[in-house]
């Protein structure tokens, strides 16, 4: 199991789709997500996707990212809450804080929306090869293949980055900087400066990606230079048809 | 062939030159290994050779390098990508794709290789570099040798007549080190790729090299049959290459009149230097 956005092989239903169907269904999610006021709906997604990541066979992954997106969503939830000031108290604090109804259910659909829209996308890039990707974008969608290279350029060099953080973190770390402190402002002040070298190496990496893209022809690359074809077939057209379901019963989610 | 005449280069904003008057002819099928201390100028040599330089790092740029008759300055990178296929020294920066297979298809798809021929090219470059079973594999799971035959699959894969190559064996173990140079004999031998190779190792250029270029401070101080060059170790120290024990050996021999035969650059080659001499 590679890092957050590597690729994980599979010959899976889910594989063996068109890449254009696969990046279509997970935005078609997370329309769904955000056109809905139904945490049930919101909720359901989230199984949605957890279900089809078990069915890629990368169910720890999408798993270890649920985890993640929790953290982070309490963390919001607990911030946004007492923002909302429309609505019935339902608890009150010292210095003119409370809590409403709508705080909580604004809050509630937020984390759920982040959630569920976080996920189809991240789990779809990890069962999409970049190649496949970006011959898609420049193929049937027309994009100019340097865009198409550019953006997935930037999503293949995030785990790579994410890498180079934890080597620089590990180096500093073994020099007697404690990246563990509980103090959450302390640890942004320790992160903070790592900054410099990520981006020194970042534009290094860069750079020498480039330059071995220009010595193996970048520039000569041609719009059907593409040596693999994508052709549509019935699955394919099955869940694009599942993909509208799923925002038709978004927007109009009875519950 | 690459044909260098009366190169200098100095990088723009740089204070000395970083390539000082060059010249050096590579002959087809050659295998000529280039070593030197660092900031010698090697892989400025080996970016003045694929057209990285002039077209990406500017610089003032004086003298000329024809690479099988076309000129460096007049030709971009990408017009003598097909003829010399360069493995740059941070093989890892040099991946584009993630999975094994699309990296190889990077480069031939985008000379638009005919869709008939790719398939048979990808396979035949992964079976010379020993990794058609990594052919699905994501390369971030490689190991550092796993990654560099990668890197040189996707440049043969694009059937150069030339490969240049900085520093192969940087980040490898002596086996790996070894497999690598391995390799590029049989390229060399077997299919007749003309081999530029950087290399810190000395004993890998004395053992897989023709010849033997040796550089300090943007100059070629030294180049012709390794052998040749060989005799001339002290020269070799002041550059700050170290030579191989056997050479320093056959060096004090001769020194001490007990030896005059070819310097041996292996261990079977000094064994019969010492045999010699044992009588």
């Amino acid at each position: 199991m590679g890092g957050f956005l590597d690729y994980s092989p599979g010959n899976s239903f889910l594989h063996r789709l068109n890449p254009i169907v696969k990046i279509f269904l997970s935005l078609m999610i997370c329309v769904s997500c955000f056109i809905t006021d139904s945490p049930f709906f919101c909720i359901a997604i989230i199984f949605l996707n957890i279900v089809m990541a078990a069915s890629a066979g990368i169910l720890p992954r999408a798993l270890a990212m649920l985890r993640t997106l929790i953290k982070f969503c309490t963390f919001l939830f607990l911030i946004q809450v007492f923002f909302i000031r429309d609505g019935t108290v339902l608890f009150s604090l010292p210095f003119d804080i409370y809590v409403t109804d709508k705080g909580v259910m604004f809050s509630l659909m937020m984390a759920f929306r982040l959630v569920g829209a976080t996920l189809p996308l991240a789990l779809m890039l990890s069962i999409t090869k970049m190649n496949d990707l970006s011959n898609v974008l420049v193929g049937t969608l027309g994009m100019p293949y340097k865009y198409a290279f550019s953006l997935t350029t930037a999503i293949r060099f995030i785990p790579v980055f994410t890498a180079e953080m934890a080597g620089i973190m590990e180096a500093q770390t073994a020099r007697g900087v404690a990246f563990d402190t509980k103090n959450i402002f302390r640890k942004i002040g320790l992160i903070f400066p790592l900054c410099v070298p990520l981006l020194i190496t970042s534009v290094r990496k860069i750079e020498g990606a480039a330059i071995s893209a220009e010595l193996r022809g970048f520039n000569c690359r041609k719009r059907d230079s593409g040596y693999k074809s994508y052709p549509f077939r019935a699955a394919d057209i099955g869940i694009i048809l599942f993909a509208f379901a799923l925002a038709a019963a978004g927007a109009f989610s009875p519950f | 062939m690459i044909r260098i005449s009366g190169l200098s280069f100095k990088y723009e904003g740089g204070r000395d030159d970083a390539l000082k008057n060059i010249d050096m002819t590579v002959c087809k099928g050659d295998f000529l290994g280039v070593i030197g201390s660092s900031g010698a100028g090697k892989t400025t040599l080996l970016h003045a050779i694929n057209g990285i330089i002039p077209h990406h790092f500017h610089g003032d740029y004086y003298g000329s390098v024809k690479v099988n008759g076309l000129d460096t300055v007049d030709n971009k990178p990408e017009d003598l990508a097909g003829r010399v296929g360069s493995v740059r020294q941070d093989f890892e920066s040099q991946m584009v794709s993630s999975v094994v297979e699309d990296e190889i298809l990077f480069g031939l798809e985008n000379f638009s290789v005919p869709r008939n021929t790719i398939e048979k090219r990808l396979t035949d470059a992964l079976e010379k570099t020993g990794i058609k079973n990594l052919r699905e594999r994501n390369i971030a799971t490689l190991s550092g040798g796993q990654k560099q035959k990668v890197a040189i699959s996707a440049i043969i894969a694009l059937m150069p007549d030339i490969l240049i190559l900085d520093e192969p064996t940087g980040e490898l173990d002596p086996q790996s080190s070894r497999q690598i140079f391995q390799l590029l004999r049989e390229l060399n031998e077997n299919h007749g790729i003309t081999i530029v190779v950087v290399e810190q190792k000395i004993m890998l250029l004395c053992e897989f090299a023709r010849k033997l270029a040796v550089m300090n401070c943007g100059r070629v101080i030294l180049q012709g049959r390794v052998s040749d060059v060989l005799k001339k170790s002290r020269d070799m120290e002041r550059a700050g290459v170290n030579c191989p024990r056997v050479v320093t050996l056959a060096d004090r021999l001769r020194d001490e009149g007990l030896y005059d035969g070819a310097i041996p650059v292996n261990i079977p080659e000094a064994e019969k230097m010492v045999r010699s001499i044992m009588g």
